[in-house]
């Protein structure tokens, strides 16, 4: 048993048995043209504390659809999706998301984007809200950036907000949704290390929808295959790899060949 | 760089002149030339001295000497009276409709039905209900700076990305917080084109309501002047009217810029 799997048994073992996020046959149907046409169908699935789950499919499987029904912005036409036991029926600062489009407000500075969820949620002092904020602008390296707005900095630096703004509400869950998709291939990769390094430091549920089967090995524990028309988890893959992981690293490319196939066939 | 630069910037400064400046020597032409009599179009130079005595002479010397600090200050006063209703009501009630569809279908067919008729049809009726003064001045000016406010922030909250609403949403922003700090900054640009031309127009519809023979005010002063003949006062205060319009204009987005993030950043 390699150390990650020890890990994962070990998160299913914790105090909390309770999966961090469960979703139970989570099923969505559209009407497209007045024919019903089943998007999401009986899709399961269970991540657990601290576990860095990623969803892979091809475009148009439904990915966004199932993260747009656990972040709560669609109630599902059939099945049940719980945070940490309970049942979730609107959208709420348990489950966080950082989305593929920028949407940073552009009326608030990079430090106001950040201190904005935590203005809300704490009643606390004022000093300890600088303080978080401080430290979550120096952990995404955007110190010097603080005062700017939004259309002010690159799509890079955009991320990297959306990124703390989130990560500063300790949610019992993140739900990211290709965020990187629209980055350049450096930036991309520059993204994902801080992802995971911001991840270890900070322990923390991450549930991270993409298309690019690299990106999910780099940075899952596990990874759910998805299938499309109608889109359905067809596989479960425990990625034992170590960490920081590459896509050089030994090992790698078999899991690759193994998502290709699946994605492929 | 730096040269073409300032060449732009000394360009940027004339140019806004360039017009005006051209549309007076193009005054003094015609009336020095009495091409145009003076009892049609008053000589420049005359124009000058009737706002002269209207603006600075001591009250009582002649008709409108020194008249201008009152007018203008009672005109504001009514403009300013009739536009703070048209945005109270205005605003909240546009904001609704543009995020609640009920609310504008409740709406919409009735104020689109009203904003058909021509404002100054309201003047007589408006006469009946609030006899001749202020309160039908303040009732036309409210009437017709409510339309752009109401349907500008109605489209600014209808077009603001929901993607916004849906991060606020996920950040556990409620209905109040929500309304103030996601919806209002959001919209800021519409309400901010809504609320200047709500402010335009509250200056045209003073004057029709001054018409009506008020003592005092911008409108009044005109009304007076066309009575007797007096040319050139009756542009004097239309130009005033530009003047004091204008400053209001700037004096609202100042207002604007200093309460609001979003009026500083967005606009």
């Amino acid at each position: 048993m390699t150390a990650l799997q020890e890990r994962t048994e070990l998160y299913q073992r914790q105090a909390s048995p309770v999966p961090a996020l469960e979703a139970t046959d989570v099923t969505m149907r559209f009407k497209v043209n007045g024919v019903l046409k089943t998007v999401l169908d009986r899709i399961s699935f269970a991540t657990f504390r601290n576990e860095f789950t990623c969803i892979v499919g091809q475009s148009g499987c439904g990915k966004t659809t199932l993260l747009n029904i656990l972040a709560g912005f669609l109630p599902p036409s059939e099945g049940k999706v719980t945070v940490m036991g309970k049942a979730i029926c609107r959208p709420g600062p348990d489950r966080c998301v950082v989305f593929q489009e920028d949407t940073l407000f552009p009326w608030l500075t990079v430090r106001e984007n950040i201190a904005f969820g935590l203005k809300g949620k704490e009643r606390g002092s004022t000093d300890h809200l600088k303080e978080e904020v401080n430290r979550f602008l120096d952990l995404v390296g955007l110190t010097d950036y603080q005062n700017y707005l939004p259309r002010e900095i690159s799509s890079g630096m955009k991320q990297r907000v959306e990124l703390a703004r989130v990560l500063i509400l300790r949610p019992h869950i993140i739900l990211m949704d290709e965020p990187f998709a629209s980055l350049d291939y450096r930036t991309r990769r520059e993204m994902q290390n801080l992802l995971v390094s911001l991840w270890q430091e900070l322990p923390q549920t991450i549930l991270f929808v993409t298309h690019d089967v690299d990106e999910a090995i780099v940075l899952g524990d596990k990874i759910e295959i998805m299938d499309i028309n109608p889109g359905r988890v067809h596989e479960e893959l425990h990625i034992p790899l170590e960490r920081p992981r590459h896509i050089n690293q030994s090992g790698f490319s078999s899991y690759r060949d193994k998502l290709h196939r699946f994605l492929c066939d | 760089m730096d040269g073409k630069d300032d060449r732009k910037k000394i360009t940027g400064k004339i140019l806004p002149w360039i017009l005006p400046l051209v549309l007076i020597v193009l005054w003094f032409f015609v009336s020095r030339t009495e091409l145009i009599p003076g009892y049609l179009l008053p000589d420049p130079i005359e124009i000058v001295e009737t706002a002269s005595v209207y603006i600075f002479a001591e009250p009582g010397s002649s008709p409108y000497a020194g008249r201008f600090i009152n007018d203008a200050a009672v005109s504001m006063l009514r403009v300013s009276i009739g536009f703070l209703i048209a945005t109270l009501l205005g605003l909240p009630l546009g904001i609704l409709s543009g995020r609640v569809a009920e609310v504008n279908s409740f709406f919409n067919t009735f104020i689109n039905g009203l904003r058909a008729i021509p404002g100054i049809t309201w003047l007589p009726l408006a006469m009946v209900w609030f006899g001749i003064g202020v309160r039908t001045t303040v009732f036309l000016v409210a009437m017709a700076a409510f339309f752009p406010i109401y349907l500008n922030a109605a489209a600014g909250a209808r077009q603001i990305n929901p993607l916004l609403l849906r991060a606020g949403a996920m950040m556990g922003v409620g209905r109040v917080r929500g309304s103030y700090a996601v919806l209002l900054p959001g919209a800021m640009p519409h309400i901010m084109t809504g609320l200047r031309l709500g402010l335009g127009i509250s200056w045209a519809y003073l004057v029709l309501g001054e018409l009506t023979g008020v003592p005092d005010g911008l409108g009044a002063v005109i009304m007076d002047a066309r009575m007797i003949g007096q040319i050139d006062m009756i542009i004097v205060g239309m130009i005033l009217i530009a003047i004091v319009g204008k400053l209001s204009d700037t004096l609202l987005i100042t207002l604007l810029r200093i309460s609001f993030k979003s009026a500083r950043r967005m606009t």
